[in-house]
């Protein structure tokens, strides 16, 4: 996995590639917690690039959705599609994010 | 029948999941655009699947006891593929499972949710040690459930 952090005035931009799983979620957590730490207004989460995701991944994203809610900060997915897209539809979380 | 044996670690799941990636290549036909679509269905929800139990086996199965291995069976036929993990670990009740409470927005816990979800028939046969008997999750899929479920 491969992510990249990028500033833009409020809003900052996340791009995720490759595969978010068991064994690379936990290199993320830092990125997570210093967009909390910085009270950034809007973070939009680009997937473009995500090849696999499973669970631990998307208990990462989850998370950084749930504690910028909390800050009343926003979050917002950009670009799912394939593996990714098929799961992120199977946990219903077509309910707080615009998956397509 | 393809078969694979890695150390009980995530170091090696990529590998694993590569094996049963390319397996999915030979169910069925994916010469036709429709066949084509139905059959990306069936890889992803396969993989996610997969996944889910090497993870499971891997961090789960030899929890506070000597690593061990993981035995991947991957049996492609014409219309379904069938996969195997066996391991020596620690052994757990299927049914004793919940489903997580997608409804909370949950962060763990939707491993098994996916396996059952995403597959066609999961059975898990506890192993016996004494017995020298593994642990044994066999889950299978249809390819022509792959792009409906």
């Amino acid at each position: 996995m491969n992510f990249e952090r990028i500033d833009r005035g409020d809003e900052t931009v996340l791009k995720i590639s490759g595969a978010l799983d068991a064994m690379s979620a936990p290199e993320l957590r830092p990125t997570i917690d210093a967009l909390i730490a910085d009270a950034r207004g809007s973070v939009k989460v680009d997937l473009s690039s995500l090849r696999l995701i499973d669970s631990s991944g998307v208990g990462v994203i989850v998370s950084l959705y749930k504690r910028m809610r909390a800050a009343g900060a926003v979050m917002t997915l950009e670009g799912l599609r394939d593996q990714p897209l098929a799961i992120f539809k199977l946990l219903r979380l077509d309910r707080v994010f615009v998956l397509e | 029948m393809i078969r694979l044996r890695v150390p009980s670690a995530l170091l090696y799941r990529d590998l694993a999941v590569r094996a049963v990636q390319a397996a999915c290549k030979l169910v069925g036909d994916a010469t036709s655009s429709a066949a084509l679509t139905v059959h990306r269905d069936f890889d992803d929800h396969v993989v996610s699947a997969f996944s889910e139990a090497f993870n499971n086996a891997a961090i789960h199965s030899y929890r506070d006891r000597a690593p061990g291995e993981i035995e991947v069976e991957i049996e492609p036929a014409a219309d379904c593929i069938t996969l195997r993990l066996l391991d020596r670990g620690n052994t757990y009740v299927i049914a004793d499972v919940p489903d997580p409470d997608l409804d909370a927005l949950p962060e763990s816990g939707m491993g098994l949710y996916i396996i059952k979800s995403f597959m066609d028939e999961v059975r898990y046969d506890p192993g016996d040690a004494v017995a020298g008997r593994p642990n044994v999750l066999t889950m299978s899929k249809r390819l022509s459930d792959g792009g409906t479920k």
